[in-house]
């Protein structure tokens, strides 16, 4: 066998597996925002008042001017949806039939995104208003995922 | 500088505060996987290693026997002249008693990395191993060694199908 042939029967590649692994922590705004949906199905926000902006989720301190910011404000959990996309294909690249709906939802001069559900397609637009749809308190762990979906508020 | 600084900023976290849940935190575990194209000579040198054997290469016009061996030769550049089956004995060059693990854990037993010279290879040229069956007072450079091989069943064409180096006794060569 020459030796700039590739023996047929030898392995054409090694295959491993890199052991990464990474905590990401809330830190102490995320702490408070993430306990105040688990603990009492609020979503918190904070207030600076020099800029007169209410950041959701809640932050330690102004973008713009930078301040410390103290003041926790419980926003509500309706919030109007900002920009929306469909999900056709799942994570892993496979097809799904039914649309994940994913949403940048606002709320005060924040806001989150999140899936909408119990939503009919046909009517899905721009500015709707949607609220929070909580998972029963025992369910709950602290992630944003405590919030199942965002639903079309009824008329 | 920092060594005068007694309170850094921020919030200082525990391995505890993990464990405990005391505080909010999402663990990942990224999907890290890879397939490394073997080439033409390591692929060659990974089927004989599942078939129990060493392989290295030769080339004629620098008379060198390398291993693992490789399509071009490192001295002149040219195209390697054959594939040379090699002993699975060898000597120890290097080594080292090795208290951690790769993951920097501590160990009370040590692993034993080696380098050894194949013989049959050039001399110098080798392979990196573990020892084994050694007392690691007892190790010691151009100390003579063998290959324990696992099973041929279980072997799956990878450098571990090799699994240590042990000493060769007396009278063995």
């Amino acid at each position: 066998m020459s030796l700039l042939e590739r023996d047929s029967l030898a392995p054409n590649a090694w295959l491993g597996n890199l052991p990464v692994t990474s905590r990401y922590t809330a830190g102490v705004a995320g702490e408070r925002f993430f306990r105040a949906i688990q603990d009492e199905g609020k979503i918190l926000g904070t207030k600076c008042e020099y800029c007169d902006i209410t950041y959701v989720p809640g932050r330690i301190f102004c973008e713009r001017c930078l301040a410390e910011l103290n003041d926790w404000q419980d926003v509500g959990t309706v919030g109007e949806v900002y920009t929306f996309t469909l999900l056709y294909e799942n994570l892993d690249g496979t097809h799904r039939d039914e649309p994940l709906v994913v949403a940048f939802i606002r709320i005060a001069d924040g806001g989150l995104i999140h899936q909408l559900g119990e939503v009919d397609l046909e009517n899905l637009s721009i500015g709707m208003p949607v609220e929070a749809a909580f998972k029963p308190q025992a369910d709950r762990e602290g992630s944003i995922k405590d919030i199942e979906y965002f639903r079309p508020l009824p008329t | 500088m920092t060594n005068k600084q007694n309170e850094f900023p921020g919030t200082p976290l525990r391995e505890g505060d993990f464990k405990e849940n005391k505080i909010l935190y999402y663990h990942d575990v990224m999907k890290a996987d890879f397939a490394w194209d073997t080439g033409i000579a390591i692929g060659s040198y990974l089927a004989a290693l599942k078939n129990g054997y060493l392989l290295g290469s030769y080339c004629q016009t620098c008379r060198k026997t390398v291993i693992p061996p490789r399509t071009v030769c490192e001295w002149c550049f040219r195209p390697m002249d054959s594939y040379v089956r090699l002993e699975d004995t060898g000597t120890v060059n290097t080594f080292s008693l090795c208290y951690v693990t790769w993951d920097v854990k501590r160990i009370q037993e040590p692993e034993l990395p080696a380098v050894i010279e194949i013989d049959g290879a050039s001399p110098l040229h080798g392979i990196m191993h573990k020892l084994g069956e050694v007392d690691p007072e007892e190790i010691h450079m151009g100390m003579r060694v063998k290959a324990v091989w696992k099973p041929p069943e279980e072997r799956e064409g990878a450098i571990t199908d090799i699994l240590y180096f042990k000493p060769l006794k007396e009278g063995e060569s």
